[in-house]
C-alpha cells in the first residue's frame, strides 16, 4: 500500500521535494503523523489535504495509489 | 445535463495587453451585449523593508483549480445573466508591473456583468490552488499570502 503525495507552496521548503510516494498509511491521520515526525516544522504550518482532488477535513481513508496533495493557504490573483 | 471538460484557465508567463485587446474585439459580433467589466491583477512591486519584488512565480494544483474553477463558472452563470465569462491566469515567472490575471464577463446590461466579474474575482483568489512565490531584487523570495 502505497500513495503518491503531491507538495505544494511554501510547504515544499519544507519537505524539499514536491512528490513523493508513501507507503503504509492507511488514513489521513497516519499521514500526518507519518508527514509530522518526518518533518516537525509541517505541524506548525497551516495546510489543508486533497484525496484525488477533494479536500477532506475528517480523517479519511486512504487507497492504494491514491494521489493526496497538501495544499498550504491559496495566494492567487 | 451533459459533462463538460473544464476550460484551461491558465497560461505561461504575462498576460499581453495584445491579447486582451484582441479578446475584446472578439465580442464585436456578439450583438446582445451590452456591458462589459474587465478586472486586470497586476503584479505589485510590493516593499517589504529594504526589500522590493521584482517578480511572482506562480504555481498551481491545475488539474483541481480547473474543476474548481468550472464549478465557480457554473455557479456565477447560474446566478447572472450572463452572455459569456472568461478568465486567465498566469503560471510561471511574473515581473512587477505586468498582468497575471485577466477576468472578462459580458451581459445584456452593465449590473450583471460587474458583479459577477466582481464575484469571479473574489471566489478565485479564495477558492483556486494556485501560489506565488515574491522573488525579490536580491534574488531572496517570500511566499505570498491573499489578504
Amino acid at each position: 500500500m502505497e500513495i503518491n503525495l503531491i507538495i505544494f507552496g511554501k510547504l515544499i521548503d519544507i519537505t524539499g521535494s514536491a512528490a513523493m510516494t508513501i507507503k503504509n498509511v492507511a488514513d489521513t491521520a497516519q499521514l500526518n503523523e507519518q508527514l509530522h515526525s518526518r518533518y516537525p516544522a509541517l505541524s506548525s504550518y497551516p495546510y489543508v489535504i486533497a484525496v484525488e482532488q477533494e479536500i477532506v477535513h475528517a480523517n479519511t481513508p486512504l487507497k492504494n495509489k491514491d494521489t493526496v496533495a497538501l495544499l498550504p493557504p491559496y495566494a492567487g490573483g | 445535463m451533459q459533462e463538460k471538460k473544464p476550460k484551461n484557465i491558465f497560461v505561461q508567463g504575462a498576460i499581453a495587453a495584445s491579447f486582451i485587446a484582441d479578446s475584446i474585439q472578439k465580442h464585436k459580433s456578439q450583438t446582445g451585449i451590452g456591458g462589459h467589466s474587465i478586472f486586470l491583477g497586476q503584479v505589485r512591486a510590493d516593499i517589504m523593508g529594504e526589500k522590493k519584488v521584482a517578480s511572482i512565480e506562480y504555481t498551481a494544483y491545475e488539474e483541481m483549480a480547473l474543476e474548481i474553477m468550472h464549478i465557480i463558472r457554473e455557479a456565477i452563470f447560474a446566478k447572472y445573466p450572463l452572455t459569456c465569462l472568461h478568465v486567465h491566469h498566469s503560471l510561471g515567472n511574473i515581473a512587477a508591473g505586468e498582468i497575471c490575471l485577466f477576468v472578462f464577463a459580458s451581459s445584456a446590461h452593465r449590473k450583471a456583468a460587474m458583479d459577477a466579474c466582481g464575484e469571479t474575482v473574489e471566489r478565485l483568489k479564495a477558492e483556486l490552488p494556485i501560489w506565488g512565490k515574491e522573488l525579490f531584487e536580491d534574488e531572496t523570495y517570500k511566499w505570498k499570502e491573499n489578504i
